[in-house]
């Protein structure tokens, strides 16, 4: 069980850099005006910002291929490797037939995804 | 980012800067921070918040998300090492995550409601009072890897877990709690080279503190492991060593619960979180191997030093 939550960590937090690099590449590629010509975009760098933030937006843009959403993916797969770790812990109680242990991470996980809607609703 | 901010006019003063090479400049100072973190054992959230606001002039509320991203890799990438080694106790972590991780979502909301003055007011307060906690943890061990510490302290909390068993008993609740959810552990010491048991009380006061822990995790973007060790190992008597390793498991899941309040609000810029987040990671697990041979403790003076310039800076923020 151990072993197995220090795997899906440590390969999240891979997976997370492999993606946000080809998220750069992407970019790069795409729009090199974007990335190469101006010194520091202001509306990229200021709070609520251009960049897709919600689950579908990121789906879609990864859909079209977009630089942008692939690196926003890149970041959410860092922010969401722990629960990754949660759910390999919840698995491994349920097969224990430690439904108590299965019930608490099962309520976490809960927190963590409802915190996704209330994140998304507040101003 | 402000356009009078000095690094930017540094960069464009050194030519054109692209968005590509701002990445690169963001990695490699996340590099040093996350090193500093991690000499300080404080963490990279406490020097990547004042970097991004102080020096790079961001939103203190971007560059708290961005921070609490870096976090999050960051605990990942410790945990993934320390569970393995079997002294995290994953039963803890995951009942206690209960109470961090709606912590954690109770302080990224208030983020949202606060002033970022006093975001600053409070960010520079908790540095402050880190900085002094740090001053005085330095004195007892004058040794430099402090083996002392590591022998000693099994004995100490076996004795507390004796003495805790037998009043649990007697007051009851506590004890049953953790009895009930099989807390109780025990882990392989190498020091000593035996398996030291220990049992787990005060269940409710961690929890309760734990919630405290991750509100503030969420509120200012930092990993507070200063606030989830202690509670673990002086109110609910776990070895300190489990604390420690358990703590790193608990601050990725907290700065989970809070991250994605920040990114759903879109405080979490990609192009900023990214380099930062994957810098600190690199500069937190590396820094260690690098800094070998560097006497912390003498280095440690100064960065305490250097902790109450930055905390006063914040404050000054704050009210000014």
């Amino acid at each position: 069980m151990r072993a197995a939550v220090g795997r899906v960590l440590h390969a999240g937090v891979l997976a997370s850099a492999v993606i946000l690099l080809s998220g750069y590449l992407v970019s790069l590629v795409q729009d090199p005006a974007a990335f190469g010509s101006h010194a520091v975009e202001q509306a990229h760098l200021r709070a609520r910002a251009s960049f897709p933030h919600s689950l579908v937006a990121v789906w879609n843009g990864i859909g079209r291929g977009s630089g942008e959403a692939i690196l926003v993916a890149g970041v959410l797969a860092l922010i969401l490797t722990p629960v990754a770790g949660l759910l390999t812990g919840a698995v491994a109680f349920a097969r224990r037939r430690d439904w108590l242990f299965t019930a608490i991470s099962a309520t976490v996980l809960l927190v963590i995804l409802g915190s996704i809607l209330i994140g998304s609703l507040t101003p | 980012m402000d356009a009078s901010s000095p690094v930017v006019r540094t960069i464009v003063l050194l030519g054109p800067v692209n968005l590509i090479e701002f990445s690169f400049v963001l990695l490699g100072v996340s590099v040093l921070a996350g090193m500093l973190g991690s000499l300080l054992g404080l963490g990279g959230g406490f020097v990547i918040v004042p970097v991004l606001t102080l020096v790079f002039h961001l939103d203190i509320r971007l560059a708290i998300g961005t921070s609490i991203t870096a976090v999050a890799a960051t605990s990942s990438a410790g945990a993934a090492r320390n569970v393995a080694e079997s002294i995290t106790n994953l039963r803890v972590a995951t009942f206690l995550a209960l109470a961090t991780t709606i912590g954690a979502v109770t302080g990224a909301l208030l983020s949202g409601v606060f002033d970022a003055r006093f975001l600053f007011a409070l960010f520079g307060t908790v540095l402050g009072i880190s900085g002094v906690q740090m001053l005085r943890r330095k004195r007892p061990s004058r040794g430099r890897n402090d083996p002392v510490r590591t022998l000693t302290a099994p004995v100490p909390a076996l004795q507390a877990a004796r003495v805790d068993k037998s009043t649990a008993e007697s007051t009851g609740r506590n004890g049953d709690l953790a009895d009930r959810l099989a807390l109780h552990s025990a882990y392989y010491d190498v020091a000593q080279g035996v398996e030291v048991p220990y049992v787990v009380a005060h269940t409710g006061l961690g929890l309760a503190l734990m919630y405290l822990a991750g509100t503030v995790s969420g509120l200012l973007g930092i990993g507070s492991g200063v606030l989830k060790v202690p509670a673990m190992d002086l109110a609910m008597h776990i070895p300190m060593k489990v604390s420690t390793a358990t703590s790193n498991l608990l601050i990725g899941l907290t700065a989970s619960a809070s991250a994605v309040v920040y990114f759903a609000r879109g405080d979490i810029d990609p192009l900023i979180a990214g380099p930062v987040a994957l810098g600190v990671l690199v500069g937190a697990t590396q820094g260690s191997k690098i800094l070998v041979g560097i006497r912390a403790e003498r280095l440690r003076v100064l960065f305490v030093i250097a902790l109450g310039v930055i905390a006063v800076q914040m404050l000054w923020k704050g009210i000014a």
